[in-house]
């Protein structure tokens, strides 16, 4: 299989990339910080393409497009890569704001578009889009990262309509809490990381639902039944996360 | 009860020189309330309403984000408004077509005039909003919930509207009322706009009239984050009533 990852040096990227190599796929691991994946463990390179890509920059994703031209199609895309930005919705600079609704929003959007439309992707082919729990939860203490995540949810949900045409499939996934430094910064103060999925875990879970054939995943038993709950009573759902986050946060992260 | 918040209120109604927002910034000026409208394409629809004396129009074109949001601000400080009793933030745009069709700058458009414009206006007004312990009502749209291969990445916007306000209330809970109302397919010009006609679905959309005032009565009850505006709330919305001078 042939797979492009974006967001791939760090977390649940770079769990995923490393997952695959394993398996032996021909992986393109596209992220800003190539240095990082310079350090892949040798025994996994053989198949690992590294290209640079910052989601913040059309032009970037556009030459990154470009660069995929009269190779093969891809089997396989995860549009993973994802920034976040946790505080009071008023303290946190406008300029965060755009980064977020660039990286998170319009970066998958864009790619997703010009994978299919310009027969980037393989026959029975899919695309996965990494949204977030958030999507089932509310995120008081990060309103416009939950809210890009659910742009993302929603855009995942209609191309899954349009795309089929193309025989593209497309796949949203909700992950929990993962163990990642990313997790670290942006979580309140006191939080325990061993609650928190490891980003290992968390790939073998969502590459196997990338091989069956659900439209939506909430990785890991926790997660389904937070959705649930999540759907089923949205008020108090929002409120507990209130409590959980938003009241212990101090300061803003971004 | 009924006549407790009666006095001129101050209302912010965005992309009001057309639909929804139009009749929207009519119905409160009808009321006596200051509103301040804004849009991007000028008053040429009712320059009657835009110039009466409790009604101020603004051009602010929301492609431009941060430059929409001061221009709304700056207004707000020179004609003196301390306060903000509820601001609308209805201005939006719509591509459709096939998503691997959609031109780069639809979607960026899109991007910003439904998503990044509503989140740098609410930074802006946030003190104002605070100040008043006022209303925030975003309009969003049915299809967040559905699979509009069509729309795709305006349903990404709205959606994201969704999940902005439903964070967001739990965060100002106590200082400003959050809220997100869901109209329906309604008979405005924004399908035509949006480079859909249809003539035939449009028997079946909603009247923009009826759609107003469902809304206006879900802004003054305030009590759901999260409004659908279907033909049954139009249908309730007869049976309720508002005195002149409340919202």
């Amino acid at each position: 299989m042939r797979v492009l990852i974006t967001g791939a040096a760090h977390g649940l990227g770079r769990a995923l990339t490393e997952e695959l190599l394993r398996q032996g796929h021909q992986v393109v691991a596209a992220d800003r910080e190539t240095d990082t994946l310079e350090n892949m463990p040798m025994a996994h390179r053989g198949a690992c393409t590294i290209r640079f890509v910052d989601l913040e920059s059309a032009d970037s994703i556009q030459r990154l497009l470009t660069s995929f031209q009269g190779q093969p199609p891809f089997d396989l895309v995860f549009l993973n890569a994802g920034i976040s930005a946790t505080g009071k919705f008023e303290e946190i600079p406008e300029a965060a704001y755009d980064k977020l609704i660039a990286v998170n929003l319009f970066a998958p959007i864009y790619l997703a578009s010009r994978l299919v439309g310009k027969e980037l992707m393989g026959r029975k082919s899919k695309i996965v889009f990494i949204s977030s729990l958030s999507h089932a939860m509310g995120y008081p203490g990060a309103a416009v990262y939950a809210a890009t995540k659910d742009g993302r949810a929603g855009y995942a949900r209609c191309a899954a309509q349009a795309f089929k045409k193309e025989r593209v499939r497309v796949l949203t996934v909700f992950p929990g809490p993962i163990n990642t430094a990313h997790a670290q910064r942006h979580a309140p103060e006191g939080s325990k990381a061993s609650k928190r999925m490891a980003p290992q875990k968390m790939a073998k879970l969502i590459l196997r639902a990338a091989k069956g054939n659900s439209k939506t995943y909430y990785p890991g038993t926790k997660a389904y039944l937070a959705a649930l709950f999540g759907k089923m009573m949205p008020g108090l759902a929002t409120r507990l996360m209130r409590r959980g986050i938003y009241d212990k946060l101090k300061g803003s992260t971004f | 009860m009924a006549k407790k918040n009666a006095r001129p209120h101050t209302v912010l109604v965005t992309g009001a020189t057309d639909g929804i927002g139009l009749l929207l910034a009519r119905a409160y000026a009808r009321r006596g309330h200051h509103v301040l409208a804004t849009g991007r394409r000028g008053i040429a629809n009712d320059e009657e309403f835009f110039k009466s004396p409790n009604v101020t129009y603004v051009m602010a074109d929301q492609s431009d984000p941060r430059h929409a949001a001061a221009t709304i601000l700056a207004i707000m400080q020179d004609m003196g408004w301390a306060q903000l009793d509820l601001a609308i933030l209805n201005g939006a745009t719509a591509w459709t077509g096939p998503p691997y069709d959609e031109p780069i700058n639809t979607i960026g458009e899109q991007l910003k005039v439904n998503i990044a414009a509503p989140i740098h206006l609410t930074l802006a007004l946030a003190p104002m909003l605070f100040a008043a312990k006022g209303r925030l009502v975003m309009v969003g749209s049915t299809s967040v919930g559905k699979a509009q291969g069509q729309f795709a990445t305006y349903v990404a916007t709205k959606a994201a509207l969704d999940g902005l306000c439903r964070s967001l209330r739990e965060e100002w809970r106590g200082r400003a009322n959050v809220m997100i109302v869901h109209p329906g397919p309604t008979r405005t010009r924004m399908h035509a706009k949006a480079g859909l006609n249809i003539p035939i679905l449009r028997l079946f959309f909603m009247s923009p009239k009826k759609v107003t005032r469902a809304i206006q009565v879900a802004i003054r009850r305030g009590n759901d984050g999260r409004k659908m505006i279907t033909r049954f709330a139009c249908f309730m919305a007869r049976f309720s009533w508002a005195g002149k001078g409340q919202l």
